[in-house]
């Protein structure tokens, strides 16, 4: 993908950038939370990706999520809303270096158990422990003092693009055949000098921290965190489903899937209500059936 | 000249199988050592604890004068000390171009992206897969899989190289043509130590045979004298009665 273009990420992004400034009427607001979403959800999925491609399969994503979420709306009130997400962040990528270094020998789907049961230890702590709320939960201020009701909009958008910017460079550096080698066989890659678990730390720490970030933004809309939300397994297949769905490995896939998954995910929401997710689930059957390398996989073959 | 590899009292034990007992060895600058030996003789397990993917539960190997026995791979090829794979091994999804691109920018620590596309041009053209640069790595045929795997090797710059069967599974045209291409290689000063089950390959190539049994060296020598030795008929034909 060496020297490739950029169009397909800027038409991407353009339409984001140009909604809260379109003459949307009535529909204005709910399609700001949408794109909110949208954007944040996309983020997610693109630091699963990120991680992915070093051969670790994260279902701790969701706990990453929850780590950013509530370190960020714990410490909002106290240092305000960029220094807290930042620190929500390194929260998360405090648990990251935790679960890396204890999962350091495995691969896959093993690796997809250690991180299901991280992410059951983290829900249950954020349950449990004296400061969370617990159970009721915990109120989050909205960011910037609510003085600025886009800005969580923006804060979305920042993180996503973060992400794309983190992945692009993870795609043109030597870094991506680092993280290539260590997928494809972690024996090969050593033997041919690879660093494998300096690459598969560094992975998950710049996932964690992104996925973190998506989390502090989120609390700071819905304005409340509860660990079975925070914490939701259901967001950490979701942030899996969206790179399978789109195109793994690659920055356009998660980007394009997110993109038209959670926007899907809404309209169907908005026109069939319930039962929607059978629709849903249906098309994400058809798509990983018919489409095996996803959605950019039409674009036909991505090597250069 | 000198001793560039060296292996002290070196034992591996698997659960009740003791498949290396006490091995020495040591391989000189510039020479091409072959080890033989039946199945099961403890080859590969000596090639995993030469290139750091087995630790040995005993002994010392040495490297240009340092210990590297506890060492993980990647620090073993950084220090000069590459290895070609017996079942081959390709990253399927890269192309081979990029195949030995991972060997030529991880291979050594801190090298720059001009040096190792240089570097790999060099070795495409020394492996004669200048015109399959492109190919995904899945999608190359045995031979091509062989010297794809002698190729990454060579792109982290060894100064000795380790190879695991190398010819198994080629015809003999084709094993002759990966001959010349290992000769190629040490003549481009590159110490060599292989492991072979094709005898014939094994007279061609080394300038001297170590051969293993049950996980002990029992004979050392040139071809001819290794091939004249009663233990080594015995080994490999059984006991005459």
């Amino acid at each position: 993908m060496r020297g490739a273009n950029h169009l397909p990420l800027i038409l991407l992004f353009l339409p984001f950038a140009l909604l809260p400034s379109l003459p949307l009427g009535g529909w204005g607001a709910f399609l700001l939370d949408v794109g909110f979403f949208v954007l944040l959800f996309t983020a997610l999925a693109l630091s699963w990706d990120l991680v992915a491609r070093t051969g670790q399969l994260s279902l701790a994503h969701g706990a990453f999520f929850g780590l950013g979420a509530y370190g960020a709306g714990l410490l909002a009130p106290q240092v305000g809303t960029l220094p807290a997400l930042l620190l929500g962040a390194a929260v998360a990528g405090a648990g990251a270096l935790i679960l890396g270094s204890v999962t350091l020998r495995l691969h896959g789907l093993y690796f997809a158990i250690a991180s299901l049961a991280f992410s059951e230890v983290l829900r249950t702590l954020a349950l449990k422990l004296p400061f969370t709320g617990g159970p009721i939960g915990l109120p989050v201020p909205p960011p910037f003092g609510g003085t600025w009701p886009l800005a969580a909009y923006y804060l979305s958008f920042s993180v996503l693009l973060l992400a794309t910017a983190l992945s692009l460079w993870a795609e043109k550096s030597p870094f991506r055949l680092a993280q290539a080698a260590t997928r494809q066989s972690e024996a090969v890659a050593r033997v041919l000098g690879v660093r494998v678990i300096r690459v598969k730390l560094w992975s998950l720490l710049l996932g964690s921290w992104v996925a973190g970030l998506a989390g502090g933004v989120y609390g700071m809309k819905t304005l409340f965190l509860s660990p079975y939300d925070a914490f939701s397994l259901g967001r950490a297949v979701e942030a899996l489903v969206i790179p399978i769905f789109g195109g793994l490995y690659t920055t356009l896939g998660p980007l394009v899937g997110g993109v038209v998954l959670v926007s899907l995910e809404q309209a169907l929401r908005l026109w069939i209500k319930e039962g929607y997710l059978v629709v849903y689930g249906a098309i994400l059957i058809l798509v990983i059936l018919f489409l095996p390398r996803g959605l950019v996989g039409i674009l036909g073959r991505r090597r250069g | 000249m000198g001793r560039v590899l060296e292996v002290v009292g070196a034992s591996k034990r698997f659960l009740g199988l003791q498949a290396l007992k006490e091995v020495h060895l040591h391989l000189e600058e510039g020479e091409i050592l072959a080890v033989i030996g039946p199945n099961g003789a403890g080859k590969s397990t000596l090639l995993n604890l030469l290139s750091g993917l087995l630790r040995p539960d005993s002994g010392r190997i040495l490297f240009l004068g340092q210990e590297i026995t506890h060492l993980p791979p990647e620090a073993r090829t950084h220090l000069g000390l590459g290895r070609a794979f017996q079942i081959v091994q390709p990253l399927p999804e890269l192309t081979v171009r990029e195949n030995l691109m991972v060997g030529a920018l991880f291979g050594k620590p801190r090298v720059r992206r001009k040096e190792a596309e240089a570097w790999v041009e060099e070795v495409l053209r020394l492996t004669g897969l200048e015109g399959r640069a492109e190919a995904l790595a899945g999608d190359l045929t045995l031979l091509e899989d062989k010297r794809l795997e002698l190729a990454r090797a060579l792109a982290t710059r060894p100064k000795v190289l380790l190879l695991d069967e190398v010819m198994a599974g080629l015809r003999p045209k084709e094993a002759e043509e990966a001959v010349a291409l290992v000769r190629r290689i040490r003549n481009a000063g590159v110490t060599i130590l292989f492991i072979e089950h094709l005898m014939p390959v094994v007279r061609a190539l080394a300038d001297r045979v170590v051969v293993l049994d049950y996980g002990e060296v029992i004979a050392e020598g040139t071809y001819s004298e290794v091939a004249g030795n009663p233990r080594v008929r015995e080994a490999y034909l059984g006991r005459q009665t």
